[in-house]
């Protein structure tokens, strides 16, 4: 190996900042000298230049039926639920306890913070600013209904918590704190903004799903019990 | 009980992306990003394929270069479906970008990996240097060079594409590929120089590695 093959070998380390403070100065003293290790480093750095910019380009045919038919499996977790006894033990698929209640906590805060940010949208239809045509209702935000419905079935499924596998208690109470911060989020959005009817038709529905999350997990505990 | 703790956790992850979402970013560059993660990692497939769509032309391009064209869209399918099976352990600690490439590249790797397979591939390929040799076909250096990525030794290539196109260090690369560090510095190099005849052919004397 020459001495030139020696430099030209440290040349990638040497611009990669690799080199030991020795080292670079070895380098860059013999760069000074010989010009064939001059033009090597240029064409190093040429070559690095274009990898940072190489573009992009998806494949010629759409991917996503095979990776949809794929989809299918390995995300169907299902819970059990503890019961007192092997013939009762109950189940439900997981998704069904997370996905509402997930899919609201995340669409509540961004569609709340849309709605407050204003500006144009063009995959949300325009509310802001629409006034509720009289044949609307919006929501009751003071529902004495909503209110002791959930109280009801919160006292339901406190009094059957220790029914259930304390995991899955965990799990619900996630999702009861993601609706309860959609309903909150909801609430304070209003207050500057009574009128908004996207606003309005959002607390339903969290309402609506906070009483269906609720019964549904009262109708396990008291089935357990039963 | 296992299902159940995986199935908290897509929950925590997505939570503390909804935190995380940005309070003064435009709708499209931040909230929408996060939200389609979120959406689906809770099991939405119209949020996933919103981020399939969003990043397959940066994956695809990821798996052709490591894996030098070969099965490239079958290898990229593969990436998609991980990503969905693994999308509730991702927790927001890092881009979702930069998670996701990660994890195609441990997918490229794992389809090539076996150590008979990957000793040959760091040695093998010496007779590259006349193919890499042949003059450029087009005046786009940019496209040249991804054509010429094709013509690298398997090893040499997926080094360069770590280091020098994804950003991976040394220490991740030699990791990544079980190698040591020295070896995917002597490998870049010898990446780099064989792509040097390449875009500079009218200068280009006999390489010599």
């Amino acid at each position: 190996m020459t001495t030139q093959d020696t430099y030209t070998d440290r040349l990638s380390d040497y611009l990669d900042g690799e080199l030991d403070p020795g080292g670079t100065a070895q380098v860059e003293a013999h760069l000074e000298g010989c010009e064939e290790c001059r033009k090597t480093l240029a064409d190093l750095r040429l070559v690095i230049a274009h990898a940072a910019n190489l573009q992009d380009a998806g494949p010629d045919a759409d991917l996503w039926p095979g990776v949809a038919a794929c989809l299918g499996d390995g995300r169907g977790h299902v819970a059990q639920f503890r019961a007192p006894s092997p013939s009762k033990r109950f189940s439900f698929t997981m998704p069904q306890l997370v996905a509402a209640a997930l899919a609201l906590m995340v669409l509540s805060g961004s569609m709340v913070w849309l709605a407050r940010l204003g500006g144009e949208r063009t995959d949300f239809p325009a509310v802001a600013g629409q006034a509720v045509r009289p044949e609307m209702t919006p929501a009751n935000l003071a529902d004495a209904h909503f209110d002791e419905a959930i109280s009801d079935l919160q006292q339901a499924l406190d009094s059957g918590r220790g029914s259930l596998d304390p995991e899955t208690v965990r799990v619900l109470e996630q999702n009861l704190l993601s609706i309860d911060n959609a309903i909150e989020q909801c609430r304070r959005a209003l207050a500057a903004d009574p009128a908004n009817v996207y606003l309005n038709s959002h607390l339903a529905e969290a309402k609506k799903r906070k009483l269906a999350l609720l019964r549904r997990a009262t109708s396990i505990v008291a089935e357990i019990k039963g | 009980m296992r299902a159940v703790t995986a199935t908290s956790l897509m929950l925590t992850g997505a939570t503390r992306l909804h935190a995380q979402m940005p309070q003064s970013a435009t709708p499209q560059a931040g909230a929408g990003a996060a939200d389609f993660v979120a959406l689906a990692a809770g099991g939405d497939v119209r949020a996933f394929e919103q981020l399939y769509r969003t990043h397959l032309p940066r994956v695809h391009s990821l798996v052709r270069r490591m894996a030098g064209g070969r099965d490239t869209d079958e290898i990229t399918q593969d990436v998609f479906v991980r990503v969905w099976q693994k999308l509730g352990t991702f927790r927001g600690d890092s881009a979702f970008a930069t998670w996701l490439h990660r994890l195609a590249v441990n997918v490229v790797i794992e389809r090539f990996r076996t150590e008979a397979t990957r000793r040959q591939r760091m040695h093998e390929g010496e007779d590259v240097f006349e193919i890499l040799a042949a003059p450029r076909a087009t005046g786009d250096l940019a496209m040249d060079l991804d054509t010429a990525l094709t013509k690298l030794p398997d090893g040499a290539r997926e080094i360069f594409v770590l280091h020098d196109v994804e950003g991976f260090k040394h220490h991740e690369i030699a990791t990544m590929l079980e190698i040591s560090a020295g070896t995917s510095k002597a490998q870049l190099h010898r990446a780099r120089m064989m792509l040097r005849k390449h875009l500079r052919p009218a200068q280009g004397a006999p390489i010599t590695t």
